[in-house]
């Protein structure tokens, strides 16, 4: 039974798990089109929990609790583009390319499910969270009413709602492998009902993505051409990503597939694609009203900056776009429909401006504007900036809600990275 | 009552039979978990408390609302039925019946009672 | 029909039509996502249950077990029983009760128990946030889903499934009652918390109520939520398509042509249409799907009369 069941699985995705750290945005978009692997929004969902990407020194946050949640058989692998990490226990470990990696994935989920290979043992220690057995009058470690440590955890705290009544709030740390937040980012959170209360941001999991093109960028020119298309490819990337958490997977994959070699001539499908997009009626249903910013903080922040009506642009002080007349589209709202809005119209004008720079170069003075918005040589990138905002922005939101507002500001938790280790920047 | 019999019979082994699908699923591969294996997922970190709570429905004048109109759906039934036999009288008076409660939308819409972020 | 010949007819329909709908969903999902060539999605929902058969099913640290064993089984018997609602054919009805659309919306309205519970049951966050979303999306779109659903009895003067079908031998009641069966679908994509309208089960949750469930228990959830939809995409089928009736085909044949249609319309709309906000679709409901629903009621209570 078992063999026939593992030999019928075989045609399936292998369900994969992805713990993604720094570097890795990019080769996250080229696995999700891949056709034999599925990456899975939950660890229950998984066989193979795939490690992927750079970390900050020692442990991987939140890596051994997920590695025990994902249900047996289950498998680890380990794969970084850039070489393999060497402070990571009991690997799996793959080099080369992805056709390397997915070949590699399906081959271990197949062995693990026909038995060949035995399934990981849980890595953290088989112990309750506090001593409950035996405690208290039910032997279940509750005290009174709510009180004490039923099965291990207490019940909720009460705090006082906006109407005034005291109730029940929950505070819980989500991330930093949540597959609704950007890979990494960890946010502590109290809830009242489905409402967030309060939101406090917790240090990356993850290290500094290093933008080499934009930082390239700070100290000699760089060819408009290249720039923009690689503008372009990244708000595509942002734009598949958000679509598969608004649960447009489907569509998602298209438009990560007109990020890989991308060119100036694809504008006919890009347009194509991006009409689709609209056509979802994701403004209107999704998006129009929710997590509108004040303009003045958010000066910098390139197209969350133009979409609350700036022109907030370092591509307006640079002799070449001037020639190439370039004008900043910008939008009025501020709120995360404008913000797709923005990042939309801006996919095609990049393409529009890589088409006519030919081989003209740009900035190469201390000053770039990259896809989240400027960059300078003091190491802060505009993701940093962008995360800040989000315990005021958050606030007071149902968590869905909370959810289109964090990928509406393309939000990177690289960038604190880059604030909290200024030399990693410096890199 | 006989052909409700066939329904009641087709209800009760279509949950055995998802019973004994997940029962097959359990036996194949046994559900031993060890305590690290059982924490709920929320991202990476274990949760201090336990999810379940008294939740904060913000949607609760919507629930009255639903209570009202789920009243009025019974009476629709049998309304149904006689509807054509009854004639204009029947429609007139389900209308009356009707735009009480569709008040009771206007004034809850009105106070903001589907919105709750 | 005798309880053996029941069970028998609407398992074998219930498994194939369930499949067909995995069929469609990848060759939809494919075809979105701008890839050609589908031959491969006919044997993959094979492929993806027995993975399913092969994980291990998960639990959490303190769940309401019996909750969470009753709730997939609960779904998918709710799911069958809307289904012995609806002859398939004519004269092939699996219980021919009098009140056939009261039985049926009874079963579907059912199914918020089952997904609140799939949710509570967990007890880990993301999945009871997921529960009280079913319960908000349930209690908006049922008011408007009876309303269009008793809408059909009117010309039919009866509850029964079968004479709502005879009544339509001249008219379909899609054009007798244009609004009928877009607010139809779109709450029945409610009830089967289908995409675009899967707010309990969302990725923004993580998967909602079934965020924490693994192995056989995740496929048998699948597949009783499927088998809502098609129960739901046969019923509107019946209601407002005119059932088996159609000439030169057998009227079973003409049965599954337009469940189907129904079908593809749905899994379709998924792809399509973007998933509102939680508010978003509460006030839809209540205020664009329920007023024009009574509008369905009384104009085309007025022009039967």
């Amino acid at each position: 039974m078992r063999d026939l069941l593992a030999r019928l699985a075989v045609g399936a995705p292998v369900p994969v798990f992805p713990v993604a750290g720094g570097g890795t945005r990019e080769a996250l978009a080229r696995l999700r089109l891949r056709p034999d692997v599925h990456l899975v929004d939950t660890p229950r969902h998984a066989i193979v929990l795939l490690v992927l990407g750079e970390f900050p020194p020692g442990e991987i946050a939140g890596l051994a609790a997920v590695h025990d949640m994902i249900p047996s058989p289950r498998v680890t692998v380990h794969w970084t583009p850039g070489g393999p990490r060497d402070d990571v226990p009991r690997s799996m470990r793959v080099d080369g390319d992805d056709t390397a990696l997915v070949a590699a994935l399906s081959r271990v989920a197949g062995e693990v499910l026909s038995g060949t290979r035995a399934s990981e043992p849980p890595i953290r220690p088989d112990v309750d969270p506090v001593e409950w057995r035996g405690i208290g009058p039910y032997g279940h470690g509750g005290k009174g009413m709510t009180g004490g440590t039923p099965f291990g955890r207490p019940l909720a705290e009460r705090a006082p709602d906006r109407d005034g009544l005291e109730l029940d709030q929950l505070s819980v740390t989500v991330g930093p492998w949540l597959g609704a937040l950007p890979p990494g980012l960890e946010l502590g959170i109290k809830l009242q009902g489905d409402v967030i209360q309060e939101v406090e941001i917790h240090p990356p999991a993850v290290t500094l993505e290093r933008p080499d093109g934009w930082v390239r960028a700070l100290e000699v020119p760089v060819p408009v051409a290249e720039l923009e298309l690689d503008r372009a490819r990244h708000h595509l990337v942002w734009l598949g990503e958000a679509l598969r958490v608004h649960d447009l997977p489907a569509l998602g994959q298209r438009t990560l597939r007109l990020a890989q070699g991308l060119t100036p001539g694809d504008r006919g499908e890009v347009e194509r694609v991006l009409a689709e997009v609209r056509r979802t009626g994701i403004y209107r249903l999704a998006l129009r009203g929710l997590g509108a910013v004040d303009p003045s903080q958010v000066g910098g922040l390139g197209p969350v900056a133009r979409a609350a009506g700036l022109e907030d642009d370092a591509r307006l002080d640079d002799p070449t776009y001037q020639e190439l007349g370039f004008r900043p589209v910008s939008h009025r709202g501020a709120d995360a429909a404008d913000r797709w809005r923005q990042r939309i119209a801006e996919i095609t004008q990049s393409l529009d401006l890589a088409g006519r720079a030919g081989d003209r170069t740009a900035f190469g003075d201390g000053v770039v504007e990259g896809p989240r918005g400027r960059i300078t040589s003091d190491g802060i990138l505009p993701g940093a900036v962008t995360v800040d905002l989000l315990p005021e922005l958050l606030t007071g939101l149902e968590w869905g809600d909370a959810v289109a507002v964090v990928w509406s500001l393309d939000v990177d938790p690289t960038g604190v990275a880059s604030r909290s280790s200024p030399e990693g920047a410096a890199a | 009552m006989a052909e409700l019999g066939a329904t009641l019979t087709v209800f009760l082994v279509a949950v055995v039979a998802i019973g004994v699908v997940r029962w097959v699923g359990d036996t194949l591969n046994p559900v031993q978990l060890t305590v690290p294996e059982r924490v709920p997922f929320a991202g990476g970190f274990d949760p201090e408390f336990h999810a379940w709570s008294r939740f904060h429905i913000r949607w609760y004048s919507m629930a009255l609302l639903f209570l009202a109109f789920d009243m009025e759906m019974v009476f629709m039934y049998p309304w149904a039925v006689v509807f054509v036999r009854e004639g204009m009288i029947s429609l007139v008076e389900m209308l009356m019946f009707i735009l009480i409660l569709v008040v009771g939308i206007v004034y809850t819409w009105r106070e903001r009672g589907f919105e709750w972020s | 029909m005798s309880p053996a010949w029941a069970v028998a007819l609407v398992g074998v329909l219930l498994m194939v039509s369930v499949y067909l709908v995995a069929v469609m969903e990848t060759i939809f999902g494919l075809r979105v996502s701008g890839v050609r060539g589908y031959g491969r999605a006919w044997a993959l929902p094979m492929s993806r249950a027995a993975l399913l058969l092969s994980q291990r099913r998960s639990v959490t640290e303190r769940p309401d077990a019996q909750a969470w064993a009753l709730a997939p089984a609960l779904l998918g018997g709710l799911g069958a029983v809307a289904l012995t609602a609806i002859p398939l054919a004519a004269g092939v009805e699996v219980a021919d009760v009098d009140a056939g659309i009261v039985l049926f919306g009874a079963a579907l309205v059912q199914v918020m128990v089952a997904v609140f519970l799939h949710g509570w049951a967990a007890n880990s966050l993301f999945p009871v946030l997921g529960a009280f979303r079913m319960a908000a999306l349930a209690l908006s779109v049922s008011i408007p889903f009876s309303l269009v659903v008793i809408t059909t009895a009117l010309p039919a003067e009866s509850l029964s499934v079968g004479l709502i079908i005879s009544s339509q031998e001249s008219l379909w009641n899609v054009v007798r009652q244009p609004l009928g069966l877009p607010i139809y679908l779109i709450t029945g994509l409610g009830f089967s918390f289908w995409a675009p309208l899967q707010l309990p089960d969302a990725r923004d949750l993580s998967g909602g109520t079934s965020a924490e469930v693994s192995g056989a228990a995740l496929l048998v959830w699948r597949v009783a939520r499927a088998s809502i939809l098609v129960a739901v995409a046969a019923m509107g089928a019946a209601a407002f398509l005119g059932g088996y009736l159609g000439p030169w085909l057998p009227g079973w044949l003409w049965m599954a042509v337009k469940t189907f249609g129904l079908l593809a319309i749905l899994v379709w709309s998924g792809h399509r249409i973007a998933r509102p906000r939680m508010e978003t679709a509460v006030k839809l409901g209540w205020t664009v799907l329920l007023p024009l629903a009574l509008v369905d009621v009384f104009v085309s209570g007025a022009l039967t009369l």
